[in-house]
């Protein structure tokens, strides 16, 4: 078998990356997946997984965007992913944006907090990802915004 | 057994008072974990913090959980089968930095197996029917395989 393809996963802290976890978890007997995400307060649990830590940003901390575009950039050019994979907010938003011009396929996942409308985050990436993914069927648009599950 | 939960960034003592109430008044064992809250229950059990694996374990054994609307404990309760009941911190109250839980509400409440108060008054009415609420099955998870196999399907370019 070929090696592994790898994915580098990418959230804020608290849902977005309790959601983000119930996808790429199941994803490791498939793909390599390295993870990057703002503390390191959840790298003890499963010490075997990579956890790149990266500034807390979100779009009220503009400055703040500007270092964790860099770190992002880094990253990806370490650790060279087939594919990245977020499911929010900005740190999500910004790894899109940046992938978009490595050849990297970009895949956004809403939040299932999303419930009435895409995210904010979400709206800002919906024309550039590669992918775009709510887990509500009735913001599905058929096109564009696919609905294929979700994680609850 | 009833198991109340708050989490670990905030206190809520509006909650614990609620179930205080609650279980003084019934023949139900109640279980708290309170956080760092100003309010010590008299007539329930309590922590003030749990290890992940007491935690999972009181999840995992209670008839209910009643619990903040945090989506760790949504997904806590679905994979324990217990049905759970949250309840929305509020910002006018001083209980969180801001209204988020209050839409959390919204889309929770969609869910199978999750049940939403906003006041005493709801999560007294849930708690009298705690034997017949309902909670999804272990199938009910297949909308995270349809998830996983297709997003896996899009990286690998099985699928175009």
């Amino acid at each position: 078998m070929s090696k592994k393809q790898k994915i580098l996963a990418i959230s804020s802290p608290g849902g977005h990356w309790i959601q983000l976890n119930k996808i790429c978890n199941e994803m490791e007997s498939r793909f390599d997946v390295v993870y990057a995400t703002p503390g390191t307060q959840y790298g003890s649990q499963k010490s075997h997984r990579k956890i790149h830590n990266i500034t807390d940003a979100s779009a009220d901390s503009k400055l703040k965007l500007i270092p964790l575009a860099f770190q992002l950039l880094w990253i990806m050019i370490k650790e060279r992913p087939s594919a990245i994979i977020s499911t929010g907010a900005a740190p999500g938003a910004i790894a899109v944006l940046i992938a978009k011009v490595l050849p990297i396929k970009t895949i956004w996942v809403d939040s299932i907090a999303n419930v009435a409308k895409l995210s904010r985050s979400g709206e800002m990436v919906k024309n550039h990802a590669n992918l775009v993914v709510t887990q509500w069927e009735p913001l599905s648009d058929g096109k564009k915004i696919r609905y294929q599950g979700s994680v609850l | 057994m009833i198991f109340v939960a708050v989490g670990t960034q905030f206190s809520f003592d509006r909650l614990i008072q609620y179930m205080d109430e609650w279980a003084e008044a019934n023949d139900e064992a109640v279980f708290a974990q309170i956080g760092d809250g100003d309010y010590e229950p008299k007539h329930m059990k309590w922590e003030r913090f749990l290890d992940g694996d007491q935690y999972n374990g009181y999840i995992k054994d209670s008839t209910a959980f009643v619990s903040h609307a945090g989506m760790g404990n949504i997904i806590s309760s679905r994979q324990h089968q217990t049905p759970i009941i949250v309840i929305n911190r509020q910002f006018e109250l001083g209980e969180h930095r801001n209204n988020h839980q209050a839409d959390g509400l919204l889309w929770m409440g969609k869910l199978p197996g999750v049940y939403t108060a906003t006041t005493q008054e709801d999560l007294f009415a849930h708690l009298s029917k705690r034997e017949s609420l309902d909670c999804p099955a272990e199938s009910e998870n297949h909308k995270r395989e349809q998830l996983v196999t297709f997003l896996g399907d899009y990286i690998d370019g099985t699928l175009s």
